[in-house]
């Protein structure tokens, strides 16, 4: 019996070491980032690496505050990847339940054509997208903006919707029905709540594209919708790149992500339970 | 209260790491606000200019009133100066003009989505010079000689158009009509290590294989001194930079007598090998994936011993912030190649009027490009500019001449300046680079043909003949 129980340690124990060796592989460059971000610009090329040296915050406070803050690009971001997100799932979940329980006419045809767009290369909708925005009047707008992601997202998040309410056992809402429920106190009452972790990992996966979106942005932004992924280029000039607090701006980027991603956790994890209680649907 | 410019004499790269912070896109112009520094002018003086000497012009600054104009260019010092200054810009004439700051890897696309597309939503841009034969030929742009000759919109003899370095004014001409006003730009030079030269024995190279064997010389990995180092990094503008100044040193013509551009004849293989022979050799390992400021930052920190780049790297290496050698740098024009030429790079960003603008936002367009190129605010943006950066970049002759500039320029080592003006002057060579339409597909074949050359993916020869091909192709179609 011991014996079995160390093989068993000893096991872990490898599996652990590999586990956190990879691990270490993919954290490291944001390790680095942290580090660089506390550095002096001097000391970021010194070599060897310095690995005692006096942190310094002050490329945050020059990412933050400084000429070139990032603070206004953030809070651009923040519209932009708010706005997107929100009216995602607002159209999607809908749009989802309709896929995955209505018996529409074309809808094969439909599921297909919701997913074309995301089968275009974004560079090939680049021209596209410019030119329709600068008919309309649209071009470096937040509500263009917006609208053009909503072309990627939307299709991705029904998609993703219509596999999670798929798994939702139809006797649920058989049972609301029977209790008078109409369509919409359905999908609200009884479906929603069982969906809830996919619709939070729907929320990470679009906020996080719009977030991280870069070619549409510099394309059809400008002066006015200049998102922190465009904003960040201003340390990366052809002159020279300010290592330190292009890192600190990146940190500072991910933070909104971070919160995100740990709130949402939280529902993916409930989601998870709720299923496994009631013992079905998902499969 | 009273700021006084820090060190007006002095060339002050001392801040220059923190030169993005303190000329911010945005806030930049309130930080910097120093009205005090010229308060010594009447009340005609702009915050940064005097505008009494632009207003000495002989046209009507306010013709184009009330017009609103974005101009496209990138997060570089020079412009963010130039971002600075533009509140007196918008004094002189009643021009809401905004610069709108894209990354250098995105400009291009945007201008030409932009230009070809008829949008008009830059009204300017910040333009590659190897891009005009592509917009002249599909007429996205205006020449620009109507606008000179046009007394009304210009006054030359203020201006003085003639004054702009001519190889600049050359590469942004297409068929001899002017297409691009140049505002900054620059000229590739010799950067070497004078401490480890002086050691050695060794004078800056003259001839192309003084300056390999200098490398060889220099060259000892073993206590982290690399012989030398040139744009390894795939592009049009990186390798694709640096080669054609070797491929014409060589005696390389791009075009042949029936005018077909050829790329493998045995010009280029000499040339091709001699690059890779001293970037395998004697640089550090990674070099091929090295742009200019990976060059400026290892020679800063004192593990090249020579390379050659853009004069405005100096920027860099002279930073004491930054650099580890300052004060033991040399420098010296492009060597001699096998056929006698020196042939340096004719780099600026130039600014052409987008045709499809309307009448009074071509001339409110017009009306920045010749204020944003005159002498005035070439000053106002490099020796004059009130922020730790200092334009070194200025793009006419008589600036150059200038003791307030040269005081400012003189600082970053050894005869920078006859280094650079002498480049300006003699080794500048309009065909430095293939000037057609297709440039940006030519331009990316040749650069992936150098890198694969480099790396050792495939033979120089083979290398080119596959690079030959595809040009031809892309010719044909």
């Amino acid at each position: 019996m011991t014996s079995r129980a160390s093989t068993k340690y000893t096991r872990n124990a490898i599996w652990f070491v590999a586990g956190g060796l990879l691990l270490f592989v993919w954290v490291i460059p944001l390790i680095w980032a942290v580090i660089v971000s506390l550095k002096s610009e001097s000391e970021v090329l010194a070599y060897p690496p310095s690995i005692f040296f006096e942190p310094t915050l002050q490329n945050y406070r020059d990412a933050l505050f400084g000429g070139v803050s990032i603070l206004p690009s953030l809070g651009t971001s923040m519209i932009v990847s708010t706005a997107t997100t929100v009216l995602t799932i607002v159209i999607a979940v809908p749009a989802a339940y309709a896929f995955a329980r209505l018996n529409l006419r074309g809808k094969k045809w439909l599921g297909f054509y919701t997913l074309a767009t995301q089968m275009v290369p974004p560079v090939g909708l680049v021209i596209p997208y410019f030119l329709i925005l600068n008919k309309v009047g649209w071009l470096d707008s937040y509500q263009g903006m917006v609208t053009v992601y909503l072309t990627f997202s939307l299709p991705f998040a029904i998609w993703l919707l219509v596999s999670y309410m798929e798994d939702i056992p139809w006797e649920m809402e058989e049972a609301a029905f029977l209790d008078k429920a109409n369509r919409f106190q359905t999908l609200w009452y009884v479906i929603l709540p069982q969906v809830r972790g996919g619709i939070a990992v729907t929320v990470i996966f679009i906020f996080l594209n719009a977030w991280n979106e870069f070619l549409f942005a510099v394309q059809l932004g400008g002066n006015t919708v200049r998102p922190v992924t465009v904003a960040m280029y201003n340390f990366v000039s052809v002159e020279q790149t300010l290592w330190a607090k292009l890192s600190a701006a990146a940190l500072v980027a991910m933070v909104p992500m971070i919160i995100i991603g740990i709130a949402a956790q939280k529902q993916i994890v409930k989601g998870l339970t709720v299923g496994a209680v009631k013992g079905g649907g998902r499969r | 209260m009273t700021i006084r410019r820090e060190n007006p004499a002095k060339f002050n790269f001392k801040n220059i790491a923190r030169r993005s912070v303190l000329k911010g896109a945005v806030s930049g112009a309130a930080l910097l606000a120093a009205p005090a520094i010229f308060s010594g002018r009447a009340q005609a003086a702009g915050k940064y200019m005097d505008l009494e000497s632009l207003r000495g012009a002989n046209i009507d600054w306010r013709q184009a009133e009330g017009a609103k104009i974005t101009i496209g260019v990138i997060p570089a010092g020079y412009f963010k100066n130039l971002e600075a200054v533009l509140p007196d810009f918008a004094e002189l004439t009643g021009i809401d003009a905004r610069l709108e700051m894209t990354p250098p890897g995105q400009i291009r696309q945007k201008a030409v989505l932009d230009l070809s597309s008829g949008t008009g939503t830059w009204a300017s841009h910040a333009a590659d010079p190897m891009y005009y034969p592509l917009y002249v030929a599909n007429n996205w742009v205006d020449p620009l000689d109507g606008y000179l000759g046009n007394g009304k919109l210009t006054d030359n003899s203020w201006f003085q158009y003639e004054d702009i370095l001519a190889g600049w004014r050359g590469v942004t001409s297409v068929d001899g009509k002017p297409y691009g006003i140049p505002f900054d730009g620059e000229a590739t030079i010799q950067v070497y290590r004078k401490d480890v030269y002086d050691k050695l024995g060794l004078k800056p190279a003259e001839t192309f294989e003084q300056f390999m064997s200098n490398a060889e010389k220099a060259h000892d990995p073993d206590n982290r001194l690399w012989g030398s180092a040139l744009r390894g990094f795939r592009g049009a503008g990186q390798n694709m930079y640096i080669y054609p100044s070797i491929f014409r040193a060589f005696g390389g013509e791009w075009f042949d007598s029936s005018g077909r551009m050829v790329v493998n004849g045995p010009e280029a293989v000499a040339a091709l090998e001699w690059y890779v022979k001293l970037l395998n050799n004697y640089s550090p390992q990674g070099v091929e994936n090295w742009n200019w400021p990976d060059i400026a930052d290892a020679f800063g920190q004192g593990t090249v011993a020579s390379y050659i780049d853009a004069h405005g790297s100096a920027a860099i290496i002279a930073n004491p912030e930054k650099s580890k050698v300052v004060g033991k740098i040399g420098f010296a024009r492009w060597p001699k190649g096998p056929s006698g030429k020196r042939v340096t790079s004719i780099w600026n960003w130039s600014f052409p009027i987008n045709a499809a603008l309307s009448d009074k936002d071509k001339a409110a367009t017009w009306l920045f490009i010749q204020w944003a190129a005159s002498k005035e605010t070439q000053a106002a943006t490099s020796y004059a500019f009130p922020g730790a950066y200092k334009r070194t970049g200025a793009n006419r002759t008589s600036v150059w001449g200038l003791d307030e500039y040269k005081a400012v320029l003189s600082a970053a080592g050894d005869n920078y300046i006859a280094a650079t003006t002498e480049s300006f002057a003699e080794d500048t060579d309009v065909e430095w680079r293939p000037r057609l339409p297709q440039w940006p597909a030519v331009g990316d074949t040749m650069a992936t043909a150098i890198q694969s050359s480099l790396v050792g993916q495939s033979s120089v020869t083979e290398a080119l003949n596959e690079a030959q091909r595809k040009i031809d192709a892309v010719l044909k179609g």
